[in-house]
């Protein structure tokens, strides 16, 4: 068994550690002995209709403005389309904070200039006005019961109903009426600091601001992106203990 | 105005906090003043005969400013500096207070002052240093920070506005700093990473804060033979490479408290692996910043040189903190065999663990970061600062 991650923009889109997701996805992977292919693609890289086809998860992390510059014409431009596709056909992502807003339909800056998106998610977000505090801390969340009830998550849960990260972006992300959060924010201040949701779960991509790495203490979710990523029903339970004491020492931070 | 009266209220005042232990003193009368003189540092009473030295960056900043402090001691000049690493301006103003003489006038001919990165336009904004030397800038506490590329900018605004009078001194092998050369109107002297002639330095990485200190050297036109005996018997400051013994154990402390400088001790430590224990502290309080994922920063690839090279048993991995699962769960996706029974919060428990385990000629490398620093002193030699 191989599972196949595809890591776009190591060089840009890597704040908080973000690469930690796909080294822990390559960890919890390997103790399964499944063996693992990273494949990274970066500004230079181009890419055509096949380059995602024996892809099982793609990962994208969040970034400093200059990074997200950096990479925000290659990725309309270059990739979005095929991305798309790959989405909408039910491939596997986990895209944190600056990708995800980057996937979305559009990101109005404070003085009302408006940057298109990828059309990939259907959110806007929206940069408030300079005196707005930026959305800082821990954070506890509720998975949504998209994925509460998906046999993949449910056979591979033995940690529970709910994520615990670290969460810093001025953006508010507002998602459209039918768009599905990733889940219900308990502590923290989640997509926009009102509406009390996180992130989207949109097919089988999700998309989130929590930080941390978000994986690195909540192994249900690498667990959910492996096994659903490779149709494997039930995969072998690892010793988690210092994972899951990480977890619940984090459910009882100040936000 | 004679300024002296706030420097008895400064030296009182440090006295009944540390009488009650409520801090290590040196920042609530800093504080305090500037809460009823905001401006008080522009003033012209801290016009130092021999100027100020302003020493900022991510690392290096006590060190640095130790060694320079060291060296001008040596060669005759009295010296005002913060070195219990408050480096806030309420820490320089209290540091600054505490150096007046009677007449309300410095004691002293120069001040060496390290600075906190983010409050050095702040900083810039009350004091003209003679030399203001910057280090380095990476990743530290994105939370209170923001980006690397929001220091930068601050940096670049205080820069265009800074007197000509001031010497710049910048690290020359870091492209993020190379930009602040042209932003500057007045002159700019560069350090390099080559290890200096005559002069032992122990860690790769001091080797860019010794050049620091031998370019201000230059600047005050000293004696270079001198200057390197100094730093040949250089004492590190606390939690820098100090070493301290308790209850029969050796522990060496090497301060981890963010990518750059956890990768530096782990780079040294592959170098000369003078241990056969290690005991990592982790804590999320406030001068730590609250959020530690950056421990994912750290490579993996080197995480994992260093577990093989060193070979340390997991009986002799001890972890501790207020988010030691965060560590050990990081270690452990590493490559480490953690012991669970070595995975406690609270330090005092873990120190106990160790010495009971009488753990044959153990000796140990401790990685904390800065508050769980402060707290192992604290434990170990009674007081958590000087």
């Amino acid at each position: 068994m191989k599972l196949n991650i595809t890591y776009i923009y190591p060089e840009n889109l890597n704040l908080y550690g973000d690469t930690g997701n796909v080294e822990i996805l390559k960890y919890r992977a390997q103790k399964r002995d499944i063996s693992v292919n990273i494949t990274t693609i970066g500004i230079k890289d181009l890419i055509n209709k096949n380059t995602f086809k024996n892809t099982d998860i793609i990962f994208m992390g969040g970034g400093p403005d200059s990074g997200q510059k950096d990479i925000y014409k290659d990725l309309i431009k270059n990739k979005a389309s095929y991305l798309k596709d790959y989405i909408e056909n039910g491939g596997c992502g986990l895209f944190i904070c600056g990708s995800y807003q980057l996937l979305g339909n559009y990101y109005r800056t404070a003085d009302g200039s408006s940057l298109e998106g990828a059309h990939i998610f259907d959110l806007y977000t929206e940069q408030p006005d300079d005196n707005a505090p930026r959305c800082i801390g821990n954070t506890v969340a509720k998975l949504s019961s998209t994925i509460l009830e998906d046999p993949y998550f449910k056979n591979n849960n033995y940690i529970g109903d709910l994520i615990v990260g670290f969460e810093n972006h001025g953006g508010r992300t507002y998602l459209a009426e039918d768009s599905v959060p990733f889940a219900e924010i308990i502590k923290g201040f989640g997509n926009n600091a009102q509406d009390g949701y996180e992130g989207i779960h949109h097919k089988n991509a999700i998309g989130t601001y929590f930080h941390g790495p978000i994986l690195s203490k909540n192994p249900h979710i690498a667990d959910y992106l492996i096994s659903k990523s490779l149709g494997i029903e039930k995969l072998q339970k690892l010793d988690d203990y210092l994972i899951t004491s990480a977890h619940n020492t984090a459910l009882r931070l100040r936000s | 105005m004679n300024l002296f009266f706030l420097k008895t209220f400064t030296q009182i005042t440090i006295k009944i906090i540390k009488l009650f232990k409520l801090g290590n003193g040196y920042t609530f009368p800093g504080y305090f003043i500037l809460k009823f003189f905001p401006n008080i540092l522009s003033s012209k009473t801290f016009n130092y005969k021999k100027g100020i030295i302003l020493i900022s960056g991510t690392n290096g900043k006590t060190t640095t400013s130790k060694l320079v402090t060291d060296i001008l001691k040596g060669n005759g000049f009295k010296v005002a500096h913060n070195a219990s690493g408050s480096n806030l301006l309420r820490g320089i103003v209290t540091c600054l207070f505490l150096d007046l003489n009677f007449f309300g006038k410095p004691s002293s001919d120069i001040a060496v002052l390290e600075v906190d990165e983010f409050a050095l336009p702040q900083v810039l904004d009350n004091l003209t240093p003679k030399v203001l030397v910057l280090l380095n800038l990476s990743r530290d506490q994105l939370d209170r920070y923001g980006e690397t590329d929001t220091i930068l900018s601050r940096w670049i605004n205080s820069l265009q506005n800074l007197s000509t009078k001031t010497t710049l001194v910048l690290d020359a092998t870091q492209p993020v700093l190379s930009i602040l050369k042209d932003i500057f109107k007045g002159t700019t002297e560069s350090f390099n990473s080559f290890a200096p002639h005559g002069i032992h330095v122990k860690e790769a990485f001091n080797i860019k804060n010794v050049n620091a200190s031998l370019k201000v050297c230059s600047l005050y036109k000293l004696n270079l033979e001198n200057c390197k005996n100094i730093i040949n018997n250089f004492q590190y400051a606390y939690g820098r490479g100090e070493q301290i013994v308790y209850k029969d154990i050796p522990f060496t402390i090497y301060l981890a408290k963010n990518p750059a400088s956890f990768t530096n001790n782990l780079e040294t430590l592959i170098d000369t692996p003078t241990f056969n224990s290690l005991l990592f502290i982790l804590n999320d309080n406030i001068p730590d910043g609250r959020d530690v994922s950056w421990i994912y920063d750290v490579d993996t690839d080197l995480l994992k040189t260093f577990y093989n090279k060193v070979g340390v048993s997991s009986e002799n991995i001890f972890i501790s903190g207020t988010r030691c699962y965060d560590l050990a769960s990081r270690l452990s996706y590493a490559g480490f065999e953690i012991s669970k029974d070595n995975v406690n919060k609270d330090l005092k428990k873990t120190l106990n663990l160790i010495e009971s385990k009488k753990l044959k000629n153990s000796s140990f490398a401790v990685l904390p970061n800065y508050s769980a620093m402060l707290a192992f002193r604290k434990l170990t030699l009674g007081r958590s600062i000087l």
